[in-house]
C-alpha cells in the first residue's frame, strides 16, 4: 500500500486510491491478506513452493507473558544475541573437551531458525497455552496401558517399542507434528494440480494429497495417522478440514523441541488448517485443534512459513535407519540383572 | 512361417511400445502442452511376487495356508531372463531362501525403484507445471521428479534421485543415486548402489499408462534389461490413497528378540 499510494496520487486518482485503502483495511479487518497471490491457469491461488518451518518459537507461552503475543524490543534483542552465540557454537564441528557426551547429532546439523517476535505457536486461548484437559482425558492418560501412561520420551527404560512414542518408532509425527518445526529437516512443500493440493513434509516423508472437489470424508471405520483431509478455497485462503484420525498419535510429541505435554488426542479430533499467502515469501499457517473428548476448548496454532526455493528436501528414511530402536531395546535388556548380551 | 510371423509381430509390438504409439490415442493436455498423467494408478499383475515367469507355489509361511500362496504369473521382463553375473545369481538365490525375513518389504522399508510402481497398492501421479510428484500408498513413500535442470544425486537414497524429461508424449525418468538396498520383488531379484534405471511412462488410453524401465548395473548384470507392464487407473468414484504405514506391522519381526518378554509372540 505504501508503494501504491504515490502512484495513485500521481495518476490523479486520489478518491479511488482512498477507496482502495479503505477496502484493503476492511479486508484486513476480516483477517484476509491484502496481498494478491498469483493465480494458477485454472484459477486457484498459487501457494506452491518449499516453505520450511522456522524453529525457535515455543509451542506454549511462558505464563509470565499473560496475553502478550509478541516479545518486547528488549526480549527480542536478547533472543537475537542468543541466536548469534548459538550460531557460533553450531559452527564448531568438533566438541570442546569439557562437553558432556550425548546421543544427539553434531550441532551443525541443527536448524535453529530466524528469531522472530512471536511469543508462542499457540495463539488461542489468548494466554497462548494449551487448554485444560477434560476429566475423561485425564483419566484416560493416567490409566493408559495398565497405569503406565501414554508412551513418551525415552527415559532409559523400555520393555518394548510400545514404550516409545511414534516419533521414536518412525511411524509418523501426525498431521500437526509434521508441520511443527523441530531440530532439523523442517522442509514443507506445496504442490498444486487441478482438484488437488499436496502438502509434503520432509521429516518421515509424508505427502498428504488433499482433494478439493467437495467429496465426502471416508467412512468412520477408516482411521489414519494423518487423517482424511478435504480442502476448499475461501477467497485466497486454502481451508483444509481433517477427520478420521487414529487415537495413537500426539500433537507435538516430536521428541525434540516441545517437551512436556505430549498432546495425545482422541479419534474425535478435527483439525481445520488455513493456508494464507500473505506475501510472495510468506504463508500464514493456522491450525485449529478441536477434540472435545480431550481438551475443554478448541485451540489454535499459528506457524509462519517462509518460502525458500533453495531448500533441498532430502529423503528422510527414518524407519530404515532406526538403529536407535535396536540400541535402546537391546541396551535395556543388557542392563537387566543377569542379562546375557543379545547379538 | 508361423515362427517368422510371430517374430515380426513381436518386433512390431516392441517398436510401438518403445515409441508409445501403439494406439492412435492422444492424451489430454496440461496447460503447458504436455500429456496429462495426473491420476491414481495401480499395477494388476504378479510382478511384486516375481518379475519372471512363475508357476503358482506355496508362500514363505505355511501358517498362512493358501492366503500366503504365490499366484502364477507371466513375467514382465522382456525375454524373461535377467542377465545376472554368476555370483549375483547366487546372491539372488540366497535372497529367495531368506525372503521371509530379508525382503525389505517384510520390514516395511521403502520399496525403491522400480518396485514402488508395481506393489499391490495404488499410487498417485501429481503432475504440476514444474515438477512431478509420485505418491505411493505403501509406507508413505514418495519421490519428486525434477523436471528442471538435471541434478546430481546429493546422496544415495531408497527412492533415488529422479531427473525427468519429455520425449514426445512419453515421460522419461532417469533414476540414479539408489542405495541398492531395496529388492525388485519377493523372489529376491536385486540391484546395487550402481543401479541406473530409465523409466518411461506413456498414457496409452484414458485409463492406462504403459510403463517400461531399463535397468542397468554393471556390477551385477552382464547387460541392461527391460521390464514392461500396463498401469491401470483406479476408476472408481472418489478413489483416493489411504494410509499404509506398516512400521507397526514389522516391529515384532524386527525387534521382537529385544522385547522384555523375549522372542516372538
Amino acid at each position: 500500500m505504501n508503494v501504491g499510494r504515490p502512484i495513485m496520487a500521481a495518476a490523479g486518482f486520489k478518491p479511488a486510491g482512498l477507496a482502495l485503502v479503505l477496502t484493503l483495511t476492511a479486508i484486513q479487518a476480516f483477517g484476509q491478506s491484502a496481498y494478491q497471490p498469483p493465480k494458477l491457469p485454472w484459477g486457484d491461488p498459487d501457494i506452491q513452493g518449499i516453505w520450511p518451518g522456522n524453529m525457535g518459537v515455543p509451542m506454549q507461552r511462558p505464563a509470565t507473558f499473560g496475553e502478550r503475543t509478541t516479545l518486547t524490543e528488549e526480549e527480542f534483542a536478547k533472543k537475537q544475541e542468543q541466536a548469534k552465540k548459538q550460531a557460533q557454537a553450531d559452527a564448531e564441528s568438533t566438541a570442546a573437551s569439557d562437553t558432556k557426551v550425548g546421543i544427539g547429532p553434531p550441532s551443525y546439523w541443527n536448524e535453529r531458525g530466524k528469531p522472530t517476535r512471536q511469543a508462542s505457536l499457540i495463539v488461542d486461548p489468548p494466554d497462548g497455552r494449551l487448554p485444560a484437559l477434560t476429566p475423561e482425558a485425564e483419566k484416560y492418560r493416567k490409566e493408559a496401558r495398565g497405569g503406565k501412561g501414554m508412551p513418551g520420551e525415552w527415559r532409559g527404560k523400555a520393555d518394548s517399542w510400545e514404550d516409545l512414542n511414534i516419533y521414536y518408532r518412525c511411524i509418523s509425527r501426525g498431521l500437526l507434528g509434521s508441520v511443527i518445526p523441530v531440530v532439523y529437516n523442517n522442509g514443507n512443500q506445496i504442490l498444486q494440480v487441478p482438484g488437488y493440493v499436496v502438502f509434503r513434509n520432509e521429516m518421515i516423508h509424508e505427502s498428504r494429497v488433499i482433494p478439493l472437489d467437495g467429496r465426502p470424508h471416508v467412512g468412520p471405520d477408516i482411521r489414519m495417522y494423518l487423517g482424511d483431509s478435504r480442502g476448499h478455497w475461501e477467497g485466497n485462503t486454502l481451508v483444509v478440514e481433517t477427520t478420521n484420525f487414529t487415537d495413537k498419535d500426539a500433537i507435538g510429541s516430536n521428541g525434540a523441541g516441545y517437551p512436556g505435554d505430549p498432546g495425545y488426542h482422541s479419534g474425535q479430533l478435527k483439525v481445520i488448517e488455513r493456508f494464507t499467502r500473505t506475501s510472495a515469501k510468506t504463508i500464514e499457517y493456522r491450525a485449529t485443534v478441536d477434540d472435545p473428548k480431550t481438551w475443554t476448548r478448541p485451540w489454535t496454532m499459528l506457524i509462519e512459513l517462509e518460502k525458500n526455493d533453495e531448500y533441498q528436501m532430502i529423503e528422510y528414511a527414518c524407519h530404515e535407519g532406526n538403529y536407535a530402536m535396536t540400541d535402546i531395546l537391546s541396551g535395556a535388556r543388557a542392563a537387566e540383572p543377569g542379562a546375557k548380551v543379545l547379538p | 512361417m508361423l515362427v517368422r510371423y510371430r517374430t515380426f509381430a513381436l518386433l512390431l509390438l516392441s517398436v510401438s511400445f518403445l515409441y508409445g504409439q501403439n494406439t492412435a490415442y492422444k492424451a489430454p493436455r496440461m496447460p503447458d502442452g504436455h500429456p496429462n498423467l495426473n491420476g491414481i494408478y495401480q499395477a494388476v499383475n504378479t510382478a511384486n511376487w516375481n518379475l519372471q515367469d512363475h508357476p503358482a507355489s506355496a508362500g514363505p509361511m505355511w501358517e498362512l495356508g493358501a492366503i500366503g500362496a504365490v499366484p502364477a504369473g507371466k513375467g514382465i521382463v522382456e525375454g524373461n531372463e535377467i542377465p545376472y553375473k554368476p555370483e549375483a545369481l547366487a546372491k539372488k538365490k540366497e535372497n529367495f531362501k531368506n525372503r521371509r525375513t530379508d525382503d525389505p518389504e517384510a520390514k516395511c522399508y521403502m520399496p525403491g525403484i522400480p518396485r514402488a510402481n508395481y506393489m499391490p497398492y495404488p499410487f498417485q501421479i501429481v503432475q504440476t507445471a514444474k515438477d512431478i510428484l509420485f505418491v505411493y500408498e505403501y509406507a508413505s513413500s514418495n519421490r519428486l521428479v525434477n523436471m528442471g535442470k538435471p541434478m546430481e544425486a546429493p546422496s544415495d537414497t531408497w527412492m533415488g534421485t529422479n531427473n525427468g524429461r519429455w520425449e514426445g508424449d512419453t515421460l522419461v525418468i532417469d533414476v540414479t543415486g539408489l542405495n541398492g538396498l531395496a529388492w525388485f520383488d519377493r523372489a529376491g531379484n536385486f540391484g546395487t548402489d550402481k543401479l541406473h534405471i530409465v523409466e518411461r511412462f506413456t498414457r496409452t488410453s484414458p485409463d492406462h499408462l504403459t510403463y517400461t524401465a531399463t535397468i542397468e548395473d554393471p556390477s551385477v548384470y552382464t547387460k541392461p534389461w527391460t521390464i514392461t507392464m500396463p498401469l491401470y487407473r483406479r476408476v472408481e468414484k472418489d478413489a483416493q490413497l489411504l494410509e499404509f504405514k506398516c512400521v507397526e506391522f514389522a516391529e515384532e519381526l524386527l525387534y521382537g528378540k529385544y522385547k522384555k518378554t523375549g522372542g516372538q509372540k
